[in-house]
């Protein structure tokens, strides 16, 4: 039997509002991605993609500032003023930054297109790869392993890619089910990667979202017509749940 | 300079929670979080029964996980060893929530994330801090770990067992439980569920 008088700070301190986050930050960083190899490609729908890409950037930058309790103490100017390369979200912050400023010059015309298209695909596959990562640097959270740092940047790829078939842009549904394939290998893998405690906490907490959500991926291979939304809803639910689920601390202590 | 370390002797705490009481004046800690909490296990059944007092505050780990994923240098680590949170620096991004393997640090109402600071203001005056310097079976033993005739290196030497929490993860806690009631050493959430 284990009592306390004070409490350890064991609450969950990622609430909704940074489940948001961690969906749209995909969806962003997936757009951004694609905009470069629009632009990179000379397609036509380029200029469109690059709008979408800002639009949705701004959206997360926005939610991240809203919902930070230190949003009127403006702090976060020190992410800009510091140098901390060891910590995933300070590479975040500025793989945001910097596709905002490049995807805005690739809309506006301004600067040479070409190196500014490598620099924003360059500066997307970092704001794609850190929310994984600053997920799986935790290793006292046995839910937040490795294998989160190859499944969140496949998923922020589909759901930039599900946003594309919903845009009508027909060349994207084949790189969608490919690379959903993909992040359904991974979510199919993740049970076995962790510990029995941690596999057993999945299931109490999540197991049926998560069986949801990796039949609702399957289900992008049926119809054509609902396998955006399915592919979506499938990325965006699995970054959401493994999020809330892994806040866990297992049973150490 | 100094490496600050602190040793609770377990066998001699009897779980007053007069250190959390202290902490929670000295430093102002709202309500609803605490900087220091004692938790109360029993082990087995009577005659073969443990009891363990354990307070359980912040680390000040000497490979601190938090400060590394602090993004705008907000968590950091002093010389003396102290790990501690500029409020000034802080985005309350929950990073270093995330990465402490002791459910140490909350966010703080007022926007930050805030912990033990080992009473670093009070460290500073040449105090002890509020916790050791409260507790009313001495327990607790605070001071610099490379001094071999400080208060806490000849605890540490005198010592019968000493325990520190999470070793596997290589932290290097600076908080060291002595003499632990149980001959496995502290006591773990897991070895409950299996009793």
């Amino acid at each position: 039997m284990t009592e306390f008088y004070g409490l350890p700070n064991a609450g969950e301190f990622w609430h909704w509002t940074n489940l948001l986050h961690f969906i749209l930050v995909g969806l962003a960083g997936g757009m951004a991605f694609l905009t470069a190899l629009l632009h990179l490609k000379g397609h036509p729908e380029a200029r469109r993609y690059t709008l979408w890409a800002l639009g949705l950037i701004a959206l997360d930058l926005f939610v991240l500032w809203a919902e930070s309790p230190a949003r009127f103490r403006f702090t976060h100017v020190w992410l800009f003023l510091s140098f901390h390369p060891t910590s995933p979200i300070w590479w975040g912050s500025w793989g945001l930054a910097l596709s905002f400023v490049s995807a805005g010059l690739l809309y506006l015309g301004k600067g040479p297109s070409k190196p500014l298209a490598w620099g924003l695909l360059a500066f997307s596959l970092v704001a794609l790869a850190y929310p994984g990562m600053a997920l799986a640097v935790n290793l006292n959270r046995p839910l937040w392993n490795a294998l989160l740092a190859g499944l969140f940047p496949l998923t922020a790829l589909v759901l930039g890619l599900g946003v594309a078939v919903l845009m009508k842009s027909s060349w994207a549904l084949y790189p969608l089910r490919i690379l959903l394939g993909a992040s359904l290998f991974l979510a199919f893998l993740y049970p076995f990667t962790l510990t029995l405690e941690a596999r057993g906490h999945l299931w109490e907490e999540g197991g049926v979202l998560y069986g949801l959500f990796l039949a609702l991926g399957l289900g992008a291979f049926g119809k054509e017509s609902l396998a955006p939304w399915a592919a979506f809803l499938a990325a965006a639910g699995l970054r959401a749940l493994l999020v809330a689920v892994g806040q866990w601390q297992g049973l150490g202590l | 300079m100094p490496r600050y370390a602190m040793a609770i002797d377990l066998s001699l705490c009897v779980g007053c929670a007069a250190c959390a009481v202290a902490c929670k004046m000295e430093n102002e800690v709202p309500p609803g979080v605490f900087n220091l909490w004692i938790r109360e296990r029993e082990i087995g059944t009577y005659p073969d029964l443990v009891v363990e007092f354990r307070p359980e505050q912040c680390l000040h780990c000497e490979t601190s996980p938090c400060v590394p994923v602090c993004p705008t240098g907000a968590s950091y680590q002093t010389q003396e060893g102290l790990v501690l949170v500029d409020p000034k620096k802080c985005i309350a991004c929950g990073a270093c929530i995330a990465a402490c393997p002791y459910d140490a640090r909350y966010l703080h109402p007022a926007g930050y994330v805030s912990k033990c600071t080992f009473c670093a203001h009070r460290i500073e005056q040449g105090r002890l801090p509020a916790c050791v310097e409260t507790c009313p079976t001495f327990c607790r033993t605070f001071g610099d770990l490379d001094d071999p005739e400080s208060p806490v290196s000849r605890a540490l030497k005198e010592a019968g067992r000493v325990d520190v929490l999470r070793p596997e993860l290589g932290t290097k806690p600076k908080l060291f439980y002595l003499n632990a009631p149980s001959k496995k050493g502290l006591t773990q959430e897991r070895e409950v569920h299996h009793d």
